[in-house]
């Protein structure tokens, strides 16, 4: 049996732990919380990475490893954000329920659409799920008794958990932490035999189904869980902001966080929160580019798309490993 | 030889789809240790049999069932019952590695229900890593000559990728392993893992169904020979009798007359089937 | 149902949509893929052409063609710097193609916010005359053009498609990219033409479009999802499929939230892209193939 041997790729598959990843992104946290400081424009800034990165990670999962686009996302931010909004404002309940029950309908929706969806994909997939999209912002302003409408609802009740209540700075770790565990979590998946079954029904269905997985049901159970992920990032975001609105997430958003992964690197979850950090820059925090800042990112993910496929991690990792291979002056093999 | 357990049945199993019937009325029987060939030129119908009993395409009548049971539904409650398969291009996710690959079939009875997928997603998050998964993916490997577990699967050979894929069949500890062409691009090392794996089924007391065009290696592995055409069944018996008989002269060369072959192991037409007829 | 000033608005509609599912439809016959970039290049047209007049005070035809231009300049640019690199590189792969095309959208409507601004801009007529009235029906200049040259475009396609030498190519390569190539057909110059002849469609679409409810830069996604419906729901069986899809949808459109109120018009779309898409993708028209 002949072994093939390409010189610059040889490709040897990762370590199980996801640990690297975690201490490379814990980090990179720290030091963006460091230039932080007390600075409140710049707090904005992270939550909005936050957001963003949750948003993006939510789509991990179903998009990223099971290879469906479902572009109802700003859907799921807004499920997650007006669950924190209603339960202030219409329930006496602890906030902390929010983040629970936000990511549960998120799921639930994600499961109904998924089903009524379930023979289309691609193309089709994609303009139902942003047509499902724009009818969800529709609904926002049509039912105005319950979610106040083109308003919105505002005012929201503090977060009390067991007395202590966290102040912006501390909220913001809080989600800055959750992003770094959301990551990490979703990077052992990826690298566990779930992940496995999950990534091989992209392209092989056919072996998935005939090893005894049900893939239709797995791809539902994909979907919910990346939607309760972009809840809680809709749920963070809200709570944080104080206010939302039907126009709080957009389908822009929308499509930021697919193009998250790709300018950050599609091989790992930590991708997605590296581009979220990169668009957040650009977009919000350039004061030179001002409101080209977005062109910009635009222009860069279809230079990536042609160049760089796997993004500024994925071309990093192939220096590094030609950087590699060319220092240990690799035999040539056959 | 005493009589074994029927494994497997398929009575009446017919396919057909805008005009085309691709088999008509196929009955057969799969004992337990048994290993049954299945022959026949191209559009005979073999892979459609394969497919139908695999759950991979719904039969147009006809029925199945294993060990007593009716075997129904989609291809994966069919897999979970105990069918296995590899296809005829292999389906291997090839941004995975071989390792990965052989682990699909060893972890997919884990993840059989939507309640053990969601916690299976979490359990994953919290614990990626079993070694008890990686000894039985090595000594499935070791059984079938495969190395460099840690290559992705897309830079394989065509034969290395057919092993790959019967590995991962037996991952799933099946009682029936359906095999269709896994010869096809295979050195004599992977013939003779793939039929050690075989011979391991058998003694284990499971079934085989084996599909290939090269007819003198099959009726060298097998117990009993199906021969297909143009989607009936046009001989079912002991491999050698079919390689001498009149059926397999019409069917492979298309007349009765000019009998070349004597009796014995059938050498001069065989080895040369697939360029004769289309 | 019977109030004509509203069918009108939804004929009018209808056409808009109507030429934007044609030209989503040529490029679906030329190309093999879903354009989604099809609403941002009308919406260059109309949004660039009402700059040009407003920023510039040029005339309405002369910024007209330029905006056209431009628009054909994005159309090559999709096809010839990312969509043909992209769908070589992955080959049958939806998704790259899918992702490469919303990244085209999105940085042209990124692109038209830049230099055009991002609030909306009124449309303007390329020819004004007196409104029209037919009995208790005012018909404005601008809805009498669209209707007007949006059934002259489905004519000259129509015919373009049957008796020209490039139309019949075309129609060759969409029965069957493969065998096109086999046969040594110029199927990459076939798809440039079909990406030109749909950018130009589109960018004349948004112009005639835009005096109805003006235009802005992000104007151009909601156009894309209704003009991919409306080719969807019209089939592929006859260039005047896109025609019936589009006044669909403008039904639906028009009369929709007349008698539900508000949104309705985005639950009516949704309802039928999930009806038609699971049931019945091949849409109203399904061309049989000849035996």
């Amino acid at each position: 049996m002949t072994v093939k041997t390409s010189t610059v790729q040889l490709r040897r598959s990762e370590p199980r732990s996801g640990l690297g990843g975690l201490i490379l992104g814990a980090i990179a946290a720290l030091l963006i919380l460091l230039w932080v400081g007390s600075n409140g424009y710049k707090q904005t800034l992270v939550m909005s990475a936050v957001t963003y990165a949750l948003i993006a990670l939510g789509m991990y999962v179903p998009y990223l490893m099971a290879g469906s686009l479902s572009m109802a996302y700003s859907a799921y931010a807004g499920i997650g954000g007006y669950a924190v909004g209603l339960i202030s404002t219409k329930t006496g309940l602890p906030m902390v329920v929010a983040w629970i029950i936000g990511p549960i309908v998120a799921a639930v929706l994600a499961v109904v659409l998924g089903l009524v969806t379930s023979r289309l994909s691609g193309f089709f997939l994609a303009a139902v799920t942003l047509l499902f999209g724009m009818a969800f912002t529709a609904f926002l302003i049509d039912a105005e008794s319950i979610t106040g409408g083109s308003g919105g609802l505002g005012n929201l009740r503090p977060l009390n958990l067991l007395g202590w209540t966290p102040t912006p700075y501390q909220m913001m770790v809080i989600s800055v932490i959750i992003v770094c565990l959301t990551a990490f979590l979703l990077d052992r998946m990826r690298l566990s035999p779930w992940g496995v079954i999950v990534r091989t029904m992209r392209d092989a269905p056919r072996a998935v189904e005939a090893a005894g997985v049900r893939v239709p049901v797995l791809n539902l159970v994909a979907l919910a869980i990346g939607a309760a992920i972009a809840a809680v990032g809709g749920a963070l975001f809200t709570y944080t902001a104080g206010s939302i609105t039907p126009e709080t997430f957009t389908l822009n958003v929308v499509f930021l966080a697919i193009f998250m992964p790709l300018i950050g690197g599609s091989g790992t979850p930590w991708g997605a929160v590296a581009g979220a950090v990169i668009a957040v820059e650009l977009t919000l925090n350039f004061p030179a580019l001002e409101t080209s800042g977005t062109l910009l990112l635009a222009l860069g993910v279809l230079i990536i798309l042609l160049v760089a496929p796997h993004g500024v991690i994925g071309y990093a990792d192939k220096l590094r490993t030609r950087l590699w291979a060319s220092l240990r002056k690799e035999p040539h093999g056959g | 030889m005493a009589e074994q357990e029927i494994l497997l049945v398929g009575r009446g199993l017919t396919k057909r789809y805008g005009g085309v019937t691709a088999l008509s009325n196929v009955d057969f029987e799969l004992r337990a240790g048994e290993v049954l060939g299945l022959v026949g030129p191209n559009g005979a119908g073999k892979t459609t049999l394969v497919d139908l009993i695999s759950g991979a395409q719904p039969a147009t009548a006809g029925e199945l069932m294993l060990r007593g049971t009716k075997l129904t539904g989609p291809a994966s409650r069919r897999a979970r019952a105990g069918l296995a398969r590899t296809f005829q291009y292999p389906q291997l996710a090839l941004e995975l590695s071989v390792r990965d690959n052989l682990l699909l079939g060893r972890a997919a009875r884990r993840h059989a229900t939507p309640w053990q997928m969601v916690v299976r997603a979490f359990a994953g998050a919290l614990r990626p890593h079993a070694p008890a998964d990686d000894a039985a993916i090595q000594e499935i490997a070791d059984e079938l000559g495969i190395t460099g577990l840690d290559r992705l699967a897309g830079d394989l050979t065509l034969g290395e990728q057919r092993l790959v894929e019967v590995g991962r069949a037996l991952g799933q500890d099946p009682l029936v392993l359906l095999l269709d062409e896994p010869f096809a691009g295979s050195d004599a090392r992977g013939v003779e893992g793939i039929a050690e794996v075989i011979r391991t089924v058998q003694r284990r007391g499971h079934g085989v169904i084996l599909v290939d065009h090269n007819v003198d290696l099959v009726a060298s592995l097998v117990d009993r020979i199906m021969l297909l055409d143009r989607g009936q069944v046009a001989f079912n018996g002991d491999p050698r009798e079919c390689l001498a008989s009149p059926e397999m002269q019409r069917v492979y060369f298309g007349s009765d007359i000019d009998d070349e072959t004597g009796e014995g192991t059938g050498d001069a037409p065989q080895a040369e089937v697939q360029d004769v007829r289309s | 149902m019977t109030d004509l000033q509203l069918w009108l608005s939804a004929v009018e509609m209808g056409c808009f949509f109507g030429m934007l599912a044609l030209a989503y439809h040529l490029i679906y016959v030329g190309a093999g893929f879903f354009n989604f970039a099809i609403g941002p290049y009308a919406m260059m047209g109309g949004l660039c052409t009402s700059w040009l007049v407003i920023t510039y005070d040029l005339g309405v035809w002369t910024a007209a063609t330029i905006s056209v231009i431009v628009t054909l300049i994005l159309a090559i640019v999709t096809e010839l710097g990312v969509v043909r690199p992209v769908q070589k590189r992955s080959g049958s792969g939806e998704l790259p193609a899918l992702v490469a095309v919303a990244a085209v959208l999105f940085a042209i409507q990124q692109l038209a916010g830049y230099v055009f601004g991002y609030p909306t801009l009124p449309g303007q007529s390329l020819a004004t005359f007196g409104p029209v009235t037919i009995g208790d029906v005012t018909i404005q200049p601008s809805s009498v053009l669209m209707i007007v040259i949006a059934v002259v475009t489905f004519v000259v396609t129509a015919f373009w498609i049957r008796f020209t030498r490039t139309g019949r190519l075309l129609r060759a390569v969409g029965d069957s990219n493969h065998a096109a190539a086999l046969l040594g057909l110029p199927v990459n110059r076939i798809r440039l033409i079909a990406f030109l002849v749909a950018g130009f469609i589109a960018a004349l679409a948004g112009i005639l479009f835009a005096p109805k409810a003006g235009v802005h830069s992000l104007s151009g996604l909601a156009w894309s999802l209704s003009g991919f419906l409306a080719m969807v729901v019209g089939g592929t069986g006859s260039v005047w499929a896109p025609l019936l899809g589009g006044m669909l949808l403008g039904l639906v459109e028009v009369f929709l939230p007349y008698y539900f109120g508000g949104q309705a018009h985005v639950y009516g779309m949704l309802v039928i892209a999930l009806i038609f898409f699971a049931f019945k993708p091949q849409g109203l028209f399904v061309r049989t193939v000849r035996a």
